[in-house]
């Protein structure tokens, strides 16, 4: 029987309506995501990892949109989530340019290398 | 009996995750990553528990083809979902950043899983090859850019500030502090979403004849001569929501109505389809933001890199004194090594001339600076 659910790869035919549980599910797996991205963020020291950890916060809010727009039987949360893959490439280019400049000015990747920079 | 239940558990799996991943960080001492990832799996396996427990006494709503046929996600979704929570906890407690970078890439194979899952295929694609492909090459060139040359006498060891975190137990708590708020959150509001309105999404069929034709071609519902009739008014007769399409063939035949019982599978929009026409046609202008935002990244990009480093004095003193042991190891981390070796390793210095030369509008430019910036190099 299990072996059975577990041949259907697609969640449903995309038309038929997913039950609110389902989507809870979606939900706590992005919010856990979510949640290790942010420990991710404040407790590592290496600056790249820190951007790293950033990109996983996006992948979190990016899987609830989608999940959402599974929900609402609409391609909304897709089309957001193209602009959310923007942005991420976005930031990736500039951080990474930045981290690299720092990189060269300490020779470190240590963030708290920089906390001469706190107002 | 579950709702008392429930709540205990989501708690009881916060706390489980929280020590785990508590744990799993790395810090001075013993660093037993495995005990660490087995609890934070347990964690989240509560977690998951707590929401499915109520999901699986709900009646069966005959539809989604979940486990066992409840009210519960496909059994793929607990897969890809672990698989997802231990990479992503592997990318933050991992010491070595090369090794994050490539959990990272298993953490997005996953999730594009569960967008197949949540049939979004365009987005599980787009994923693999944005992500995978071009955002975390250039991850790993940064981190190997960026990385230090192994001295002598800390050999392949990772730098100091990728084997400690920082404030790991804090982090953790704050972090599953968060996710518990979240999921208690939403518990709370399960029951107060508004039910999904009727899809209308194959309406979008009624202005697409062609695609429509196509179809029916493909599955020998056309004779060759036929094609989809007109109206009087010139439109198309199709009309997905009557459910018939008018075929005539050429000449003054009469028109034949294909009824909705007929139709092959594929008189669906697609996923590609969708998105597509929700993108271009209902919201272009998303799609000029987006270009503007990736134009200035890219131009803030080529500003920041041919930006001449003023390298830090510890630094340079560092790479001066770096033939007398022991003179400066004050940065954190800081290579110390021989200062030809690490200055060749990255090419910093001979990259810093370079495009400073290349810089006509500095007015500074003189054989003085010159210098300066030959000495950085060493």
């Amino acid at each position: 029987m299990i072996g059975a659910t577990i041949g259907t790869l697609a969640q449903t035919d995309f038309p038929l309506v997913a039950p609110a549980s389902v989507l809870m599910h979606y939900l706590v797996l992005s919010a856990i995501i979510f949640g290790i991205g942010l420990i991710g963020f404040v407790s590592r020291r290496n600056l790249i990892i820190m951007f790293l950890c950033t990109e996983l916060m996006f992948q979190a809010a990016g899987l609830a949109l989608i999940a959402f727009g599974r929900y609402h039987l609409n391609h909304t949360g897709e089309t957001f989530v193209i602009f959310v893959l923007t942005i991420a490439a976005a930031e990736a280019a500039l951080a990474l340019a930045l981290v690299v400049l720092l990189f060269r000015r300490k020779e470190s990747l240590d963030a708290s290398a920089w906390s001469e920079l706190k107002g | 009996m579950s709702e008392l239940i429930s709540p205990l558990l989501l708690y009881l799996g916060c706390v489980v995750g929280a020590v785990g991943v508590a744990v799993a960080l790395p810090r001075k001492g013993a660093n037993p990553q495995v005990l660490g990832l087995i609890a934070a799996a347990a964690g989240a396996g509560l977690l998951f528990l707590a929401v499915s427990l109520p999901a699986a006494e709900l009646p069966e709503r005959g539809v989604g083809g979940g486990l066992l046929g409840h009210g519960l996600p496909n059994a793929n979704f607990y897969i890809f979902g672990l698989i997802a929570v231990l990479a992503s906890i592997k990318v933050i407690s991992h010491s070595r950043p090369v090794y994050s970078a490539l959990y990272f890439v298993l953490t997005i194979l996953s999730m594009a899983g569960l967008f197949v899952l949540l049939s979004a295929e365009f987005m599980a694609f787009a994923l693999i090859i944005i992500y995978a492909g071009a955002i975390l090459i250039t991850y790993l060139f940064v981190i190997m850019l960026a990385s230090q040359a192994p001295t002598a006498e800390e050999g392949d060891e990772a730098p100091l500030y990728d084997k400690y975190a920082r404030e790991p137990i804090a982090a953790s708590v704050l972090g599953f502090v968060l996710i518990a708020g979240l999921t208690t959150m939403l518990a709370g509001g399960a029951g107060g979403l508004p039910a999904p309105r009727p899809y209308t999404g194959d309406l979008l069929l009624n202005e697409l004849p062609r695609r429509v034709e196509t179809s029916l071609r493909d599955a020998d519902l056309l004779e060759s001569d036929e094609t989809i009739a007109l109206t009087p008014e010139g439109e198309p007769m199709i009309d997905i929501a009557g459910g018939m399409i008018g075929v005539r063939a050429k000449g003054a035949s009469p028109v034949r109505m294909i009824p909705v019982g007929d139709w092959p599978a594929s008189m669906h929009v697609t996923n590609v389809e969708g998105v597509g026409f929700e993108l271009l046609r209902d919201k272009p202008g998303m799609i000029e933001i987006a270009g503007v935002i990736l134009l200035m990244a890219m131009l803030g990009a080529v500003v920041l890199s041919r930006k001449r480093v003023e390298i830090d004095e510890r630094v340079r003193a560092a790479r001066a004194g770096a033939t007398s042991p022991g003179n400066d190891p004050t940065v954190a981390g800081s290579p110390g090594g021989p200062g030809e070796g690490s200055a060749e390793a990255f090419g910093a210095g001979e990259w810093v001339e370079r495009s400073g030369a290349k810089k006509p509008i500095r007015p500074e430019r003189g054989p003085a600076h010159e210098h300066d910036a030959g000495e950085d190099a060493r």
